[in-house]
């Protein structure tokens, strides 16, 4: 499935739309970013309510193509701006990560 | 490759929003050498977690990146407080990180066992009240 596509189904805010018609092949959610940095497979979304900068330094280095920052949390307009110059996805959403996880799995996107 | 590529970064202190500029800067120097993409994550997680540290627990300090035919060396030095047991630091789960760095998700207790993971030839050095030196050597040959 597409970033486009989960952006759609997902809804909330398009913060930053990357390149939509990537496809993600898997997903990973966590706060830590020394977790995500081991453990992110390459390719996957990132769902999160951390929203700084450092996100950006961490979804570049593992070529995480789509942040979803959850719980109405919104990404500040440097993460936003440094997302865009790396064509990363930006997308915040209301639902909490769990809502999100789940709605993902229902869809069939695998960890 | 003939002469090694040395790439030298200054770190400030306590700046977390500076992190990772180096670290991409060394993995997109490694890309356009054509190494392979694992091993320029491999690089880049050290790199990072070696940046983060300098950044939090370091003071500051500076980050290196020594590029020759066969592998990359790594060197992070700075003049902090030190690591009183450096077994203990490199336990999965301890951290000393402050209530700050923790609220911006670091401070997990993972940086410096993802560096040793990640790395082929891994030590560390450190004296309490002089400061800490960090060495990861990776080689582009393995996998």
């Amino acid at each position: 499935m597409t970033i486009g596509e989960i952006c759609g189904f997902l809804g909330g805010e398009v913060q930053c739309t990357g390149d939509p018609g990537r496809e993600i092949t898997g997903a990973i959610a966590g706060d830590l970013l020394s977790f995500i940095m081991g453990a992110a497979k390459e390719g996957s979304l990132w769902i999160t309510i951390q929203a700084h900068l450092n996100v950006a330094a961490v979804a570049v280095l593992k070529d995480l193509p789509l942040i979803i920052i959850a719980s109405g949390r919104r990404a500040p307009d440097d993460l936003t701006e440094r997302c865009a110059s790396e064509n990363i996805a930006v997308l915040s959403v209301p639902q909490s990560m769990y809502e999100v996880c789940a709605e993902l799995a229902r869809r069939g996107l695998n960890g | 490759m003939a002469a090694p590529v040395c790439l030298e970064y200054r770190i400030e202190g306590n700046d977390f929003m500076v992190a990772g500029a180096a670290s991409n800067n060394i993995k997109n120097t490694l890309k356009m050498l054509g190494i392979s993409s694992s091993v320029c994550t491999r690089v880049a997680i050290i790199a990072y977690e070696a940046e983060i540290n300098l950044v939090i627990h370091g003071g500051g300090g500076v980050l290196k990146a020594e590029i020759t035919e066969d592998r990359v060396k790594l060197t992070a030095e700075d003049e902090g407080p030190g690591i009183a047991d450096i077994e203990k630091a490199m336990t999965e789960g301890f951290s000393t990180a402050t209530e700050y760095a923790r609220e911006m998700g670091f401070g997990a207790g993972m940086g410096l066992p993802n560096i040793k993971k990640n790395s082929d030839e891994f030590n560390i050095e450190s004296e309490v009240g002089k400061g800490t030196r960090l060495y990861s050597t990776v080689f582009f040959n393995k996998q």
